[in-house]
């Protein structure tokens, strides 16, 4: 499937370079790309082949997740990247062929209308279990029609750490004429994390001997590098006895994972770190509101859930335990915080809050203790995409990513809020009104913004805001309707 | 007053490093105006804030711009700051944006002590009492206070059919007998599920039979007492297993039942409320015992929902209770969506943590309980009170009752919203920015 994709890309490429003068000059110089993009509106069409398909949600307040805010407005993919997000985004097939036959204009388009919803880049769960099957290696479990994973989908999750591997949520979704499922599609980096144990002295010390053996070779290695210049027959170092995935964690390419709760696990993870000069991932991070500063020096990511309990050791003095404070005071002295969820599964047991399935309400937990909401908002995007290290293809909405958004009918973190709409590669994935889960709550025509908040009115300048997104919601119910007939 | 006082510093030194800490906030005070005057038993607190979410059972819910008046451990005043004077040498407190509300209140919790809380002696202990289990102070209750959880009912388990007394308690006393609001607090009875696995496994007729049997025994011996107390009959004997029994017949506690599933919510209703006329409420009422709404409605038998929120449709559970396999149900919207307006909400700590009690009412809302009036701060304050015959002191703003008052930057139900503040019985017993943030 990849491979005949390339090969369209190709095709598509080709004819882009035999049609227009502006797209000789897009192949020439690679940063002139997008005023090719804007010379090629024209030409919707001209430059697509038959399996070229457009994908637009139009009318959103969109949250970027870079900080951006824009309401009202488009975001456009094609072939499910980014193609542009903004005002005035033509989008193909609406305006000037919107009197061609679909089958006529050599592409498809799909259009969302979401005035008066929101929009945000598809959460990704840095860790979680069953959502893409039974869980563990995702090669012997994926299961494209899980029910797990359309509740994940329906959570507003579209990319989920599983075991060492980052993965899509994609669906199998039917289509006519059938096509065949893109296995390759669901992964976006295989491996990883280094994973690191620090539990015991003899783990701690294994940790060092991988760390100063792969070091020392690194350093004979780029000697060698400069001396073989001078003597052709010198030896390359022998790699012998050297951890391959350590010498990934030195070289940058990944993240050393620890397990570690404790001030003095943590205390020693962010020594050795800055020893050897690679930045570790913390999985659990519970006292490590107590050596933030050390933790945030060492350049530390952590993987915090806000109502996680330690108990403080009754034999000291200092501080130490869990805090409800821990994601914010690792946030402020510079940690890249990311958040997961008690519960790593789907409950289906009936006591909510605690699984996968609410991580934001977990994120809520984290601002209570202080911690920023778009950092907040951050631990479940970009942070968790950064770990992994598929920060370029997921985790915000920007031009050229992955078009893996969600539409919400509110703010992503209140409790009431339902994800109406996710989106992966620009194809919709999950509908609430069209599964049988949620679709009875609020329906669609009937969301409201928060009440408690309305208590307010006229009074302050939140209350005001939530007085115009009500006015919106109104609008948005004729839209919807248009929306409707559309499908 | 003044030993209040003595009690807060005493919490300083709990610890060295809370010593460290609070040495900080002492230095920082000393540039600072000098101290006023220690408070005196005749120096009242008054309290200014954006909004006071007052929520008494009828009538205006909330109050903008409110001014509260503690004194003695009562609520004085409150009401809107332009009608409501403050008196002369009243210490002022100014919240500013924050809200005030009562103090919640948790009808369903095991934290408050030891969790020796299950003798499982007989199929039906009415006489264990819950309070020999009490820790005041305990790290549960700490959190619990921090989550703005004032109130409980500290009941046994539900190992048997009948676990013993359960005790109504405030949370955030130093000893037992200031925490005390009322024992018995309830009868703890426990239907299906988890007495039933019980010695070799007992059954529901059985179970309802021992139920019924037990409870016309109790009544029974309480008729002779009442009998005996007008006069009218010789001196029983006394039976520890029924004293409970007297307060029950005299309506001066309630019958706590964990009950679940439509057929025995049915039954609790038919049994307790019908038959035996015994004030009773519902607790749990989860999987589809939400269909027995309307009846519990006509005999003014409340539901207070937890720790599960959802009804969800797996294959084991629709079996087992029969429920709509279609959709993930809301549990509160059930009732609500049946009329019922008394719907409370506990979390069966440490099932859910305590502290985590307003999380239940949004969960309730994020599966359809509709919160226009309230509801969320209703079912989490004066709706559980109103259930166990305590809204005279707690489960509301209202004149004349404990000052219990939170403290809270927003929506109480929103995990966002921080508490900043806990009084109980007029007494500071939390401020996160005195001591570390808790919660």
């Amino acid at each position: 499937m990849r491979f005949s994709n390339t090969i369209g890309a190709a095709f598509a490429a080709v004819a882009l370079f035999a049609a227009t003068p502006a797209a000789k000059a897009a192949l020439l110089s690679p940063q002139d790309e997008e005023s090719s993009d804007e010379s090629g509106e024209e030409g919707f069409g001209e430059d697509d082949g038959p399996e070229t398909h457009y994908f637009a949600v139009r009318g959103a307040d969109v949250y970027t997740g870079t900080g951006e805010v824009l309401r009202g407005a488009t975001v456009l993919a094609k072939n499910g990247r980014i193609k542009a997000i903004g005002y005035d985004v033509e989008i193909p097939g609406l305006d000037f062929q919107a009197d061609v036959p679909s089958k006529e204009r050599g592409y498809t388009a799909e259009v969302l209308d979401a005035a008066g919803y929101r929009v945000y880049p598809g959460m990704v769960a840095i860790e979680s279990s069953g959502l893409l099957g039974t869980g563990g290696d995702y090669r012997d479990s994926i299961d494209p029609f899980d029910q797990n994973m359309i509740l994940g989908l329906s959570t507003g999750i579209t990319s989920t750490g599983q075991s060492n591997a980052a993965c899509k949520l994609k669906r199998y979704i039917s289509q006519d004429p059938p096509v065949p499922y893109d296995f390759d599609g669901i992964v976006l980096r295989d491996d990883c994390y280094a994973n690191f144990s620090w539990g015991s002295g003899s783990a701690r010390r294994s940790v060092r001997e991988k760390l100063v053996r792969a070091s020392e070779y690194l350093r004979e290695y780029r000697q060698w590098q400069i001396d073989v210049k001078n003597d052709k027959e010198l030896k390359e170092p022998s790699k012998k006895g050297v951890d391959n995935s350590v010498l990934d964690v030195l070289q940058g390419n990944v993240l050393a994972k620890f397990r570690a709760d404790s001030r003095e696990d943590l205390l020693g993870i962010a020594r050795i770190a800055q020893e050897f000069g690679f930045r570790p991932a913390i999985d659990g991070c519970r006292e490590g509101w107590t050596v933030a500063a050390e933790l945030g020096r060492a350049g530390a990511f952590a993987i915090v859930t806000p109502r996680e309990r330690r108990d403080k050791s009754e034999m000291l003095v200092r501080e130490g335990g869990s805090s409800i404070e821990n994601a914010a005071i690792l946030y402020a002295a510079g940690v890249q915080v990311a958040i997961k969820p008690a519960s790593r599964g789907i409950s289906l047991g009936g006591i909510t809050g605690r699984d996968i399935m609410h991580l934001p309400v977990e994120v809520g937990f984290a601002i209570r203790g202080g911690l920023p909401e778009d950092a907040a908002i951050a631990a479940v995007t970009t942070v968790p995409a950064r770990m992994m290290g598929v920060s370029h293809r997921v985790g915000t909405l920007e031009v050229g990513k992955d078009c893996d958004l969600i539409v919400t009918d509110g703010d992503l973190l209140h409790y009431q809020t339902f994800v109406q709409w996710t989106v992966i590669d620009g194809q919709v994935v999950y509908d609430k009104q069209d599964e049988l889960y949620f679709a009875h709550i609020r329906p669609r025509a009937e969301t409201e913004v928060a009440p408690l908040r309305r208590l307010d009115a006229g009074e302050n300048e939140e209350a005001a805001e939530e007085g115009d997104s009500e006015a919106d919601g109104d609008d948005d119910k004729d839209k919807q309707n248009g929306k409707d007939e559309e499908e | 007053m003044r030993n209040q006082l003595t009690r807060f510093t005493g919490s300083f030194a709990l610890g060295a490093a809370a010593l460290l800490l609070g040495a900080q906030t002492v230095l920082a005070n000393e540039n600072k105006a000098p101290e006023p005057p220690a408070p005196t038993a005749d120096r009242g607190l008054a309290i200014k804030a954006r909004k006071a979410l007052t929520v008494p059972l009828e009538g205006q819910q909330f109050i903008d711009n409110a001014v509260l008046l503690v004194k003695d451990g009562k609520i004085e005043a409150i009401g809107p700051a332009a009608t409501t004077p403050i008196p002369l040498g009243y210490e002022v407190m100014d919240v500013g944006d924050q809200w005030l509300m009562p103090g919640m209140i948790d009808l369903h919790s095991h934290i408050a002590g030891t969790f020796d809380i299950n003798d499982t002696v007989y199929l039906t202990n009415p006489g264990l009492r819950a309070h020999a289990s009490v820790i005041p102070e305990n790290p549960s209750l700490q959190r619990a206070v921090a989550g703005g959880v004032t109130t409980i009912l500290f009941i046994p388990g539900s190992g048997s059919n009948m676990g013993g007394w359960g005790v109504l308690l405030k949370t955030g006393h130093d000893k037992y007998e200031e925490m005390q609001i009322r024992n018995p607090g309830s009868l703890k009875l426990a239907q299906a599920g988890n007495p039933e696995s019980f010695l070799f496994g007992v059954g529901r007729s059985f179970m309802n039979w021992n139920t019924r049997n037990t409870f016309e025994r109790g009544v029974a011996y309480a008729k002779r007492w009442e009998a005996f107390d007008q006069g009218q009959g010789p001196k029983p004997d006394r039976d520890l297993q029924f004293d409970i029994m007297n307060s029950l017949y005299k309506h001066e506690t309630q019958v706590s039942t964990h009950t679940q599933i439509y057929q025995v919510v049915n039954a609790t209703l038919t049994t307790v409320a019908e038959e035996l006329k015994l004030p009773v409420y519902i607790d749990h009422g989860t999987f589809d015992g939400h269909r027995a709404a309307p009846r519990a409605m006509e005999l003014g038998v409340s539901a207070i929902l937890g720790p599960r929120s959802v009804d969800i449709p797996t294959a084991g559970f629709v079996r087992w209770s029969g429920s709509n396999p279609e959709k993930i149900g809301g549990v509160a919207a059930g009732y609500q969506e049946h009329g019922m307006e008394m719907i409370g909400f506990n979390t069966d700590a440490p099932v859910i943590p305590e502290e985590e009690l307003s999380l239940q009412a949004a969960m309730g809302v994020r599966y359809g309980f509709k919160y226009d009036q309230l509801q969320t701060v209703r079912g989490l304050t004066i709706i559980p009170a109103v259930t166990a015959g305590i809204d005279g002191r707690v489960g509301s703003l209202e004149v004349g009752k404990d000052a219990d008052v939170l403290i809270v930057t927003g929506d109480p139900a929103d995990p966002r919203t921080s508490i900043e503040g806990v009084l109980i019985d007029g007494e500071k017993v939390y401020d996160p920015h005195e001591n570390r943030r808790r919660w």
